[in-house]
């Protein structure tokens, strides 16, 4: 007995801790009939403002959305702590979530596709999503299909550059005598020299590592007509099209002289002391360094230079923060897929209907599209005019901590709904942006499953090759560039580097061939 | 442990004396260099981050601030409800996880009990295999449905063989001689093993709670994987974590074209919250720590 | 040992032929709660090591996905690398069960002789601090100390007129560099168990071997070290299990993924996988990575607890 009643007790008190811990929050099962209310998930991408303001802005959409189709916006997060594996992990557990965030370019589109982890929404999207599905060109959901069905809604009504490119200071270009605009990695060059030799306690370029796969692919759009193939083969993108015409044969610049000549350029830059000695495992922040006017030129894109341009102007007065976007040397320039931002719906949707509604609300609907993206007017912005165009400002009791917030809705923005914040510098902006449209081609790629299966071994030891050598070639710590070229060539050899572009190769041909009976 | 006779002080050999020292110097070395890091993380959290990107980590805070505990102390509700998440964990984890791994242990090392190497490779054997994340995973959500629940947290981390096993090896060293003469006194085992092997286990109990506590209070795995924004609060070292890689990843940033461009001093920021997050369990430590070595000192001298 | 008899169940117990079942019952009961926990959540998993077999479809699930054989093992023998990982991976596990070990012993014998109960408190507590910082924080501090340009190190080198040490070209240093700081980290922590099974030993034996006269070396050779071999062994069973599977955010926040010329010394089988596949995500690669792994700990833990099992059978854990 006494056993017993301890045993009891135990499971008692187990069962009470327990009781005390559940703070489960699982939705009631929904049913399927439309004038049921349902709750519709969506999965974003890392984490959710920790103010409460995420509670209160969901309050405002889900009243319009109660009313409007009968149903509530939950976003899921997956945070960024390992959000990769994160990412992956609830699509393969088929969590029934109901809208998924996606993308071509970085997450994964196509292999998760292929893996069975969405919906096909051929017969959904007319129905509930009308509007989503007007707007988007017929030749665009050709685009989103795997095996023949649309499995995602392209983000292809929002205008974004994510070109990238080098920011420098024009007022130490101007000084070191090079006329501005830079257009080419040479006159980079000469930048980073004065900077060495006029600006003691500067690092000219204090790089973090892994900057140095985007260098490698300016390098490459700067001295190639090539086009990066859609998927990653780790440190350095091995394999390229051809050019914007000539799109579907498939070479590697490593193998020619491209990749001599950035090895080249790279060791005399690490020579020369323009990054730091142990560059390779530096894990700074160069922008910050820009900002404290310790370094002289950063990398990333348009958007960025956007931002940036504005906040150096604050912190370093004078320097004229300028943009080097790779397409200023030929003019190789391919527009951004339209895959780059996308949503799916999720295999285990137990609402893919109701889904669908509330995500054409989202992407179409004034109302929800401001809250959804920027929050609550009053609170997190305020409407006006400047120079003529509607523009948001912060509000003047505005605090940061208390009253930002961000959705990470990346998978539909529209162009129409836009509002520009009033720090976007328009001018800067509308010149570059329209540069970037006349000479830009189509990316010719989207709407290409790629599928890795028959090469994944190869690939994956590709990718390890191009960690390992890819860094200290992009970063010259080599003693002999070429021979390091050499080496690293053999070894993607050893690696499988025949077979697998043999495979990407005809994967492509077979990619043309549909795309011309189309 | 105190050495009662006064005799066999006086008589300290030259091999004591020399021991001693090294003792002192060693004990001391090495302690100075646990504390380095540590002064290293407090004092950078209060220098400013335009002298950290200058100049690195500091030894002494230069250019002192409390800008980055403004920020953390400005939104504080998110650090408490960490706090109290990892506090509730780490008592009610190491209370029942101890007790459940104490009656193994005990269990397993009866020289009586037929079935204690089976058992023991039965525990070992996890060790070795593990069906790995997706399977672990899916179990967790699918079949025990704890997604988003604190027992998700909780649960996993109750045992563990290498703790069962080190119980069952310090149960080995009170005699088997008291089992028995319980047992001709007609007591059960369950009894035996509450009334009796309890209150002399306490060394064990002291050593085997710690890594238990210490195992609870540093979880954050569990948590990154199976809690998710629906739960207000995680555990602190999800927190900090969170804190630390959110800044990589803004910094960083390959594919996020949109995360807003933010003017927070992330160097302080991520020690500060390392002090915030990691700070008061020190304070408190010692006092935890007073209760293991009375434990450890009273379980010591059995009769 | 006056307990309150419990007459009823003794009469019960007393009428029992077979008592001695009974009473493997008690603590096979006892031994449930754990049995049922590993059943769960190791057991219930386990068969899922199969998707390092298959082609692993979110739709199908694990059991239904297409059968690929050993494909999934494939990547890590063509990259060329695959005895070169075990072989590092190997080596420093044993330098830090080795050097573990013996720091943690050292820590626990040498605090164990300190008489000052407040210094002993006060410094172990310290030792315990490097358990709660995370890896990431330890990278980047060792980055501050270690830099060329900046590092404390070399500044202090620099201070003294000596030529700065570049620690990150120099790869023959890092094998001292992850030890130490492995040890660093978790030495306060091991030496917990050395330190309890020291308080654990009767007083009386090591008093009635002071008084026969036995020095303080002495004591330590012969009582305390005797004393603490079966912790030691089980510590030593239990890290050659998992010999093959590497500390990723030690190596990976020490080093980086991205300082090749270190590799060579520093390449571990975890930091491999983590760079094959950080662009290729895929579940049964990495199963077959942790598979190759199991298998190769299972077979050396069989061994060496057959070892022991031969020279001291009460030492081995099966």
């Amino acid at each position: 007995m006494k056993v017993l009643s301890k045993l009891v007790a135990i499971v008692l008190v187990i069962a009470l801790i327990g009781g005390m811990f559940i703070v489960s929050s699982t939705g009631k099962a929904a049913s399927n009939v439309p004038k049921n209310f349902v709750k519709v998930t969506y999965l974003m991408l890392g984490d959710p403002p920790t103010n409460g303001q995420l509670e209160k802005v969901s309050a405002e959409w889900n009243k319009v959305l109660k009313k409007k189709v009968n149903a509530n916006l939950e976003l899921k997060f997956t945070g960024w702590a390992d959000w990769y594996t994160k990412y992956n992990m609830i699509l393969a557990s088929g969590e029934p979530i109901d809208l998924i965030t996606s993308a071509d370019d970085w997450l994964d589109l196509w292999p998760n596709a292929a893996r069975g982890a969405f919906k096909p929404l051929d017969d959904l999207l007319p129905k509930y999503a009308p509007i989503t599905w007007k707007s988007v060109p017929q030749s665009h959901w050709k685009l989103c299909k795997y095996n023949g069905k649309i499995i995602a809604i392209p983000e292809d009504q929002f205008t974004q550059w994510v070109n990238h490119g080098f920011f420098y200071r024009g007022d130490w270009a101007r000084q070191a005598g090079i006329k501005l605009p830079i257009k080419d990695f040479e006159t980079i060059e000469k930048y980073l020299d004065w900077i060495k030799k006029n600006k003691p306690g500067v690092i000219p370029w204090d790089a973090a590592v892994s900057i140095g796969q985007e260098i490698w692919d300016g390098w490459v759009e700067s001295h190639t007509d090539a086009i990066g193939l859609p998927f990653g083969t780790g440190y350095h993108r091995i394999f390229w099209g051809k050019s914007a015409k000539d799109w579907a044969t498939v070479y590697s610049p490593i193998f020619d002289n491209t990749m001599i000549e950035y090895a080249k350029m790279m060791k005399r830059w690490s020579d020369k002391g323009y990054f730091r000695k142990d560059v390779l495992t530096y894990k700074g922040d160069t922008r910050s360094a820009l900002k404290e006017g310790k370094t002289g030129l950063d990398e990333h894109h348009t958007q960025t230079y956007l931002g940036l341009r504005v906040d150096m102007d604050k912190k370093q007065p004078g320097s004229d923060l300028q943009f080097f976007p790779w397409c200023y040397t030929r003019g190789n320039l391919v527009r951004l897929s339209i895959l780059h931002g996308a949503t799916c719906v999720g295999r285990n949707s137990k609402n893919p209907e109701r889904a669908l509604m509330v995500y054409d609300l989202i992407r179409n609907d004034p109302q929800v599209y401001r809250l959804v993206n920027y929050g609550i007017e009053g609170v997190q912005y305020i409407l006006k005019k400047k120079n003529g165009v509607l523009v948001r400002a912060t509000p003047p009791n505005y605090d940061e901590n208390k009253h930002a917030f961000w959705s990470n809705f990346w998978g539909g923005r529209n162009d129409k709904l836009e509002i520009p914040s009033e720090n976007t510098p328009i001018e800067i902006r509308n010149q570059l942006w329209g540069y970037f449209d006349k000479i830009a081609k189509d990316f010719p790629y989207t709407g290409w499953a790629f599928d890795p299966k028959p090469i994944q071994a190869e690939l994956a030891a590709l990718s390890n090759i191009t960690n390992t050598y890819g860094p200290a070639i992009s970063f010259g710590k080599v003693k002999d560039p070429v021979k390091a070229v050499q080496e690293y060539r053999n070894r993607l050899k050893a690696a499988g580097y025949d077979k697998a572009l043999k495979e990407v190769q005809k994967q492509l041909l077979k990619f043309k061939k549909q795309m011309a009976n189309q | 442990m105190e050495v009662s006779s006064k005799e066999t002080r006086i008589q300290q050999d030259t091999s004591g004396i020399v021991i001693k020292i090294v003792a002192y110097i060693f004990i001391t070395l090495f302690t100075l260099a646990c504390l380095i890091p540590f002064i290293i993380v407090i004092s950078t959290s209060f220098t400013s981050e335009s002298y950290i990107i200058k100049h690195g980590y500091q030894l002494i805070p230069r250019q002192f601030t409390v800008f980055a505990y403004k920020l953390i102390a400005a939104d504080p509700q998110y650090l408490i409800g960490s706090y109290v998440v990892t506090i509730l964990n780490t008592l009610i984890g190491t209370t029942v996880g101890l007790f459940l791994i104490a009656m193994t242990g005990y269990a397993l090392q009866r020289p009586d009990f037929p079935y204690r190497n089976t058992i023991s490779f039965y525990i070992y054997f996890t060790t070795l295999f593990s069906g790995g994340l997706v399977p672990y995973y899916l179990l967790v959500t699918q079949v025990l449905h704890l997604k988003d629940n604190y027992l998700a947290i909780l649960l996993p981390s109750l045992m563990s063989p290498w703790l069962i096993i080190l119980m069952k090896n310090f149960m080995k060293s009170i005699p088997h001689s008291i089992t028995e003469s319980a047992k001709i006194d007609g007591a059960g085992d369950f009894t035996i093993f509450v009334r009796i092997i309890l209150p002399m286990a306490k060394p064990a109990l002291a050593t085997v709670g710690l890594f238990l506590a210490l195992g609870y209070w540093n979880e954050w795995y569990n948590a990154m994987l199976f809690l998710s924004s629906s739960v207000k609060y995680v555990p602190l070292q999800l927190f900090l974590y969170n804190v630390v890689s959110k800044a990589d990843f803004i910094r960083n940033s390959a594919a996020a074209a949109n995360v807003p461009p933010q003017d927070i001093p992330m160097e302080s920021m991520k020690m500060a919250t390392a002090v915030a997050a990691t700070g008061p369990i020190i304070l408190v430590y010692p006092f935890v720590q007073k209760y293991f070595i009375k434990g450890i000192t009273v379980g010591a001298v059995k009769g | 040992m006056n307990l309150p008899a419990n007459s009823s169940r003794m009469s019960y117990k007393s009428k029992s032929r077979f008592s001695k079942l009974r009473n493997s019952k008690t603590l096979l009961l006892m031994c449930m709660p754990a049995i049922i926990f590993f059943f769960v959540f190791s057991y219930i998993p386990m068969p899922g090591l199969y998707i390092a077999f298959v082609d692993y479809r979110y739709d199908l699930g694990i059991f239904k996905s297409p059968f690929v054989g050993l494909s999934n093992f494939k990547f890590l023998v063509i990259s060329g690398d695959l005895w070169r990982l075990t072989r590092n991976t190997v080596l420093y596990n044993i330098a830090f069960i080795l050097v573990g070990s013996i720091v943690e012993i050292l820590i626990a014998i040498l605090l164990n002789e300190i008489a000052a109960q407040r210094y002993r408190k006060v410094t172990q507590t310290i030792m315990l601090f490097p358990n709660f910082i995370s890896y990431v924080l330890v990278g980047l501090i060792a980055y501050n100390f270690l830099n060329y340009d900046y590092g404390v190190i070399n500044n202090l080198l620099k201070n003294f007129g000596a030529e700065p040490i570049d620690f990150y070209s120099n790869p023959n240093l890092w094998p001292f560099i992850i030890v130490a700081t492995r040890i660093w980290k978790g030495a306060g922590y091991g030496s917990v168990i050395y330190f309890a099974t020291i308080t654990n030993i009767d007083p009386e034996i090591i008093e009635s071997a002071l008084i026969d006269g036995a020095s303080t070396f002495q004591k330590i050779r012969y009582i305390i070290l005797p004393l603490l071999k079966p912790t030691f062994v089980i510590l030593l069973l239990f890290s050659l299990g998992g010999i093959l599977r590497g500390d990723f955010g030690l190596f990976y926040n020490l080093v980086g993924s991205n300082n090749s010329i270190l590799f060579e010394k520093t390449d571990i089988i975890e930091t491999f996988v983590f760079r094959s596949l950080m662009n290729n995500f895929n579940f049964s690669l990495a199963s077959a990575v942790s598979f190759y792994q199991s298998v190769f700990g299972f077979f050396i833990v069989t061994f060496a607890n057959w070892l022991i099992k031969k020279i001291e059978p009460e030492y081995a854990l099966f």
